[in-house]
Order: C-alpha cells, then sequence, then structure tokens
C-alpha cells in the first residue's frame, strides 16, 4: 500500500470529495483532500502527492492562483476541475502549468485515464522519455522521424512533422493552441490559430483514416487538440 | 451679412450708374424736358436703393438732386433755379426720391430680417431632427457641437455634458476663455454647457439667442434620452422576469423527469432487491448515466439561455474549419444519429470562419438533434455548406414533417413547440440558443419547408473586422 501512488484533491464541495475518495480509494490510490487552495498548497508540499486535482472554484483563492503558486517549486502533475463553459479559465489554468483539465460533471473513466497519462509523464520527466510513440497501425520515431503506417512511411512536411512530433511525445495530454503554436511556429505566431487549423487538416489527411472522424489527434473544443497513443 | 467690400463696390456702382445716367440724358438734353429727366432719373435711384439699402438710396437720391440741378436746369452749370416751374420740379424729385428710397430699403430690410429668421428656424429644424431618435449623451453631444460649429462658424465649439464633453473641429480647446458660454438646463437642474470661441466677427445677440434655443432643445433631447434608457431597462427586467416565470415552470417539468428516474434506479439498486448479476441492473446503471447527461444537457441550455438574455454570451472568435467543428459533433452524437443516415456535404476546402468553436459546435450540435427528434427514422438528414458572397450559407435539411408556415420564425421563440409537450422531450430552449448564438456571431437562421421536409437553414460571415482568413508562412519539404 506503501508503493500506491498519493492523490490530493483540493474541492471545496463535500459530495464532489465523497466520490472522489470512494472512488479512488477503492482503485487503491492513497487520497487526501484539502477544501481550501492554502490548504491544498500546505498538503502539497508536506505530502508530496504524485497527482493533484485541483478544483477552479475554490472559495478562498483562483485556481489558477494555485496553480501558479505549485508551479513555483514542484512538476507535480495538476489535473484541474471546472464547470462547462469556461474554455477562458481552463485554458487559462493549462497556460498557467495545469498538465490536464475535465469538465464538470465527468465520467469515473475520463478521470482515471487523465490520472493515469499524469502519472506517466511525471515518470518520464524523471527518466527518459519514450522515442517511439505507437499509435493503432502508426509509428512515429522520435528520434529518427520517421512516421509509418504499418510498414509504409508517411511523408511529412517540416512543419506537419514538427506538429505531430510535439503531440506525439505529449500523447494522452492536451496541448492548448497557444503552447502548441509557441512550440512549433514560435512565440510570435502564438495568436495564428489559423495556421494550427489548416495543418491540423493536412496532418489528419495524411494520419487518420477517416480525417472526418479523427482517432489519434482530437479536437478538444475551444482548448486545444490531444494525441491518442497506445496505452 | 455684407461684407465691407462689396460696400465699397455699391458707392462705386452708385456713383458710376448716376455718372452714366447724367451723361446719357446730357446727350438728350434738348429733346426732353426737365420734369420727364426728373422722372427718369428715379429709375437708377430704384436700382441703386435694391442693391444697397436705405442710406445708399437716400444718399444717391441727394447726388441726382445736385447733378439734375447743375446739369439739367437753366441756367446750366450752377446750382441757380430761375423758373418757379424748376424749383417745384427739383423739390418734388428730391420728395419722391428720398421717400422711394425710404420705402424700398424698409421692405429690404424685412427681407433680409425674414431671411435670418427662416434661416435660424432652419438650424434650428436641424437641430432637432439630428436630435430625435439619439438616446446616448456622447451622441448628443457630437451632434449639438456639429451644429453649433457649422452655424457659428467658430474657431472652436466645445459640449460638455456630465458623463462626456465634446470639442470640435479639434479635441482642445484654444488657450484662453470662451467668448461665449451658454448653460443646458432643465427646470430642475442644469446639464452642461456649451462653450464657443469666436473672437471675429463679434458675437450678436441674435447668434447667443439661437444658441440658448439650442441648448434648450440639446436639454429636451437629453432627458428623452434618459427617459428612453430607463423605460428599457424596465423592459428588460420585464422580459426577464417573464422569462423566469417560463423557466421555472417548463423547468419543474423537464427537470423532474430524468431525476425521477435517476431517483428510481439508484433506490432499487440500493435495495438489494435486484440481484449482482441480474441483466436490469447493467439497464439501471446505464440509465443513471444518460439520465445524468441528459439533466447537465438541460442544465447548461438553461445557462446558455440566461447569458443570451443578459447579452453577455460574446463568441470568442478565431479562425475555424466548420468541417472540424461538425466532425466533431458527429463524432460526440454516433449514438443519437444511429436510426438516420447522415449525409455531409461540408468540404474542407471551404474558406475558415471566424467563430467561436464550442458556440458553433453548439448551434450543431442542437440543429441535429432537433431533425434527429423529428424526422422519420431510416430517412436521410443532410448538411451542407456553400459560399455565399461573405457569408457561409449552411443548411440541415431532414425528411421529418413541415411546420406551418405561420410557425416557421416562431420555432426560433422561447419555449415554443409546435407539438404538445409531452410528446417530445427537450427544454423548448435549444433553436432559440441556436438563434442567440448565430446572432451575436453577425449571422442569421431560419428554417423553411421543403417539398418533401423540413430544413435548418444559417449563415456566418467569412470576413472578420472586414478581413478574410490570412494566408499561411510557406512550409518546408522535410529533407
Amino acid at each position: 500500500m506503501n508503493n500506491a501512488p498519493h492523490i490530493l484533491v483540493i474541492d471545496d464541495e463535500p459530495q464532489i470529495l465523497r466520490a472522489l475518495r470512494t472512488i479512488l480509494t477503492e482503485k487503491e490510490f492513497k487520497v487526501s483532500i484539502a477544501n481550501r487552495g492554502e490548504e491544498g498548497l500546505n498538503l502539497a508540499a508536506t505530502q508530496t502527492p504524485d497527482v493533484i486535482i485541483l478544483d477552479l472554484g475554490l472559495p478562498d483563492m483562483d485556481g489558477v492562483e494555485v496553480c501558479k503558486r505549485l508551479r513555483e517549486w514542484t512538476q507535480v502533475p495538476i489535473i484541474v476541475l471546472s464547470a462547462r463553459d469556461n474554455e477562458k479559465d481552463k485554458v487559462n489554468a493549462l497556460d498557467h502549468g495545469a498538465d490536464d483539465y475535465l469538465t464538470k460533471p465527468f465520467g469515473i473513466e475520463e478521470l482515471l485515464a487523465r490520472v493515469r497519462v499524469s502519472l506517466r509523464h511525471s515518470v518520464q520527466k524523471q527518466g527518459a522519455q519514450s522515442k517511439i510513440v505507437k499509435a493503432g497501425d502508426l509509428t512515429i520515431d522520435l528520434v529518427w522521424h520517421i512516421v509509418k503506417r504499418g510498414d509504409e512511411e508517411i511523408k511529412l512536411t517540416g512543419t506537419e512533422y514538427k506538429l505531430l512530433a510535439y503531440l506525439a511525445s505529449n500523447h494522452g495530454r492536451i496541448l492548448t493552441h497557444q503552447s502548441i503554436l509557441s512550440h512549433v511556429w514560435g512565440e510570435a505566431d502564438a495568436d495564428h490559430t489559423e495556421y494550427l487549423r489548416v495543418y491540423m487538416r493536412q496532418l489528419r489527411k495524411k494520419l487518420e483514416e477517416n480525417p472526418e472522424r479523427p482517432k489519434y489527434v482530437v479536437t478538444e473544443p475551444g482548448i486545444g487538440y490531444r494525441f491518442m497513443a497506445d496505452e | 451679412m455684407t461684407s465691407p467690400l462689396s460696400k465699397t463696390w455699391q458707392y462705386l456702382f452708385s456713383v458710376v450708374l448716376i455718372a452714366l445716367t447724367t451723361t446719357l440724358f446730357y446727350f438728350l438734353r434738348d429733346f426732353l424736358n426737365t420734369t420727364i429727366v426728373a422722372l427718369l432719373y428715379l429709375i437708377p435711384i430704384g436700382v441703386i436703393t435694391g442693391i444697397g439699402g436705405l442710406f445708399l438710396g437716400i444718399t444717391s437720391a441727394i447726388l441726382s438732386f445736385f447733378t439734375l440741378n447743375y446739369f439739367f436746369i437753366q441756367p446750366y452749370y450752377t446750382l441757380s433755379v430761375h423758373q418757379p416751374a424748376d424749383l417745384v420740379v427739383l423739390t418734388v424729385f428730391l420728395i419722391v426720391a428720398v421717400v422711394l428710397s425710404q420705402l424700398m430699403g424698409k421692405a429690404q430690410a424685412g427681407v433680409a430680417a425674414a431671411n435670418a429668421r427662416e434661416q435660424e428656424a432652419t438650424q434650428l429644424y436641424e437641430l432637432s431632427v439630428a436630435l430625435t431618435g439619439l438616446n446616448d449623451e456622447s451622441a448628443i453631444a457630437q451632434t449639438l457641437a456639429k451644429q453649433v460649429l457649422s452655424m457659428t462658424k467658430a474657431e472652436h465649439v466645445e459640449v460638455k455634458l456630465a458623463t462626456d464633453s465634446f470639442g470640435l473641429p479639434e479635441k482642445t480647446s484654444p488657450n484662453r476663455n470662451p467668448d461665449l458660454q451658454i448653460s443646458i438646463q432643465t427646470v430642475r437642474n442644469v446639464l452642461g454647457e456649451i462653450l464657443l470661441w469666436r473672437a471675429e466677427p463679434v458675437i450678436t445677440s441674435g447668434v447667443k439667442r439661437l444658441l440658448e434655443t439650442f441648448a434648450s432643445q440639446t436639454a429636451l433631447a437629453l432627458e428623452r434620452a434618459k427617459f428612453a434608457q430607463s423605460e428599457s431597462r424596465a423592459k428588460v427586467l420585464e422580459e426577464s422576469d417573464k422569462l423566469k416565470s417560463a423557466i421555472l415552470s417548463s423547468v419543474s417539468h423537464e427537470l423532474r423527469t430524468p431525476l425521477s428516474t435517476i431517483k428510481a434506479a439508484s433506490s432499487s439498486l440500493r435495495s438489494n432487491e435486484i440481484s449482482w448479476d441480474s441483466p436490469a441492473r447493467v439497464e439501471l446503471i446505464s440509465a443513471i448515466d444518460d439520465e445524468a447527461d441528459h439533466l447537465n444537457l438541460l442544465v447548461g441550455n438553461l445557462l446558455d439561455m440566461s447569458r443570451i438574455e443578459a447579452g453577455v454570451l460574446k463568441p470568442k472568435r478565431e479562425w475555424n474549419m466548420l468541417a472540424e467543428i461538425l466532425g466533431g459533433v458527429l463524432e460526440r452524437m454516433k449514438h443519437f444519429a444511429e436510426k438516420h443516415k447522415i449525409e455531409v456535404n461540408v468540404s474542407e476546402d471551404l474558406p475558415l470562419v471566424p467563430v467561436d468553436y464550442v458556440q458553433m459546435e453548439q448551434v450543431f450540435t442542437n440543429l441535429l438533434s432537433n431533425s434527429l427528434k423529428y424526422a422519420p427514422i431510416n430517412t436521410i438528414v443532410r448538411i451542407d455548406a456553400k459560399v455565399e458572397k461573405d457569408f457561409l450559407h449552411v443548411t440541415l435539411s431532414n425528411q421529418g414533417p413541415q411546420v406551418p408556415n405561420e410557425d416557421l420564425e416562431r420555432i426560433f421563440d422561447k419555449f415554443y413547440r409546435v407539438t404538445a409537450t409531452d410528446k417530445v422531450t427537450g427544454t423548448g430552449l435549444g433553436l432559440s440558443i441556436c438563434k442567440g448564438i448565430i446572432e451575436a456571431h453577425g449571422g442569421n437562421i431560419w428554417a423553411e419547408n421543403l417539398p418533401n421536409g423540413f430544413a435548418f437553414n444559417f449563415t456566418v460571415p467569412l470576413l472578420w473586422d472586414g478581413k478574410p482568413a490570412p494566408k499561411l508562412p510557406i512550409d518546408s519539404e522535410m529533407e
């Protein structure tokens, strides 16, 4: 039980806390709970959790502020929870250090999937990153810059590859428009969502079986994109 | 209104005209008698009075008196008179000429005054026309400043109101005290003032009086604007009140239905009456899950509607690809669409549109779920998109029942349903949310009956601040 991943949940709603504690404990996680931002920050410092689940609407401080304060000293994965329709808050939290988000109400499978991805990425930060990403019949070799479907190589342009490589090396995680744009095109072009839309279409045409219903590069409405690799 | 230069010209003209007349009569002197000459002299005097006014008329009458005496009354070239008859002619001439000038001059002044009054009336009328229908202070200040500037030809005009001030022709006023200051006030309080800078020509009392009238017109317009604003606020409050009660009645019904299902399912799962491995258990659990989603949708719709009502639904525009938005919606709705055939004709090569991704997703979701709800199973639901001038025109057509023509517009109203409430589920908000979103984007939405079906149409602009989607940087091929 001592090796069980430790999850810190920071939320002020008792019903959510009750449900999350029950479910996560059942899944053999170690769970700590904080009702307020200040309390959460203290617990994060003293108990060094492996993942933090953070509600954006806390009574004492802004969730984004909690993200910022945590990022001053730790790289622990943060999954933010927020009500629907607050894309701005979510993007803001993601751009200030959060790793992923979930919209309330959420299904538990979704939550567990996010937790798993976060744990994997936190392990990778410490160790070596995976050099080959597999998704369905796609293979992306991040060392040799080779993308294959089955045995057949897919020809990508420079920008397309850069885009895919960034998404794939962060597979499972959401990447905001801004973070993709500034990573692939540079800070100066961070507002040009139109580049992203057009290149994403080209990329999907080359990668996806049905570009209209993408399986590998999925859109997160109003927020960004996520690359879905095999677990 | 006449300038000094034209005054000089008028004097010159009078002298020349009398000189010409005198020369002409001088050559005809032997054929005309004195009385006729005197009579003919009245013509140029009349003309001069007509042009130059009373003073010039009398001056030229006196001038003519002397030339008549000098050139035409014997003895010639002296101012003495020998014949008593000539003396009578001269006297009568002087009296007639002066009286004629006076009468004409007065008439002229009357015409000028009437013209000035007409001009004042026109300017006042223009101001009041310009002020009608203006409901905010800054627009009123701006209009007043423009009118005052064009009327007075001042160097600078400034209109100061409680919340706003407006200067013309530039924003900053001259670095000295204004030459005229008129306050804009109602019976109860002072609302602002008009400041005017014009050193030359000096501001007359007529101009000042007109400006005071302007000020009182403006005071009226300001009061009217205030009333209009408070009235529209009252109207909004009343509307939102109506909406609230409509929501309450709809919500109590709509929210309770899924809640009842959830309660029934969860309590029976809890009661141990259903064995752990029975298929009913799976059925009940998925009922809870589905109804929770349904509840979430209802709450979302209510939230959106209240946002649209409050006017705070501002699209977060970005360049988006319609095909991508639609693809996401179809993927999420595939379970609902299993019983229909969906044909999509939305090319990826359509230009990018400046829309809010999440809001457009909602438009598609609501229109599609509405189409799927009413169209008979195993029929086709089609989605087409094409460019029409500066807009993208999207059509969702289905083979469902037609809607009576008089209801085609009303289906976008809140809580409006063509069919009875208990037959079809929903909040009655979906379509009005679509309308709110599309209109916030600057587009249009409407419904139409097709020969064998029904269609929703909407347009969204292709331009963002008047500009189309920008060109992309050139991509380098991978080595």
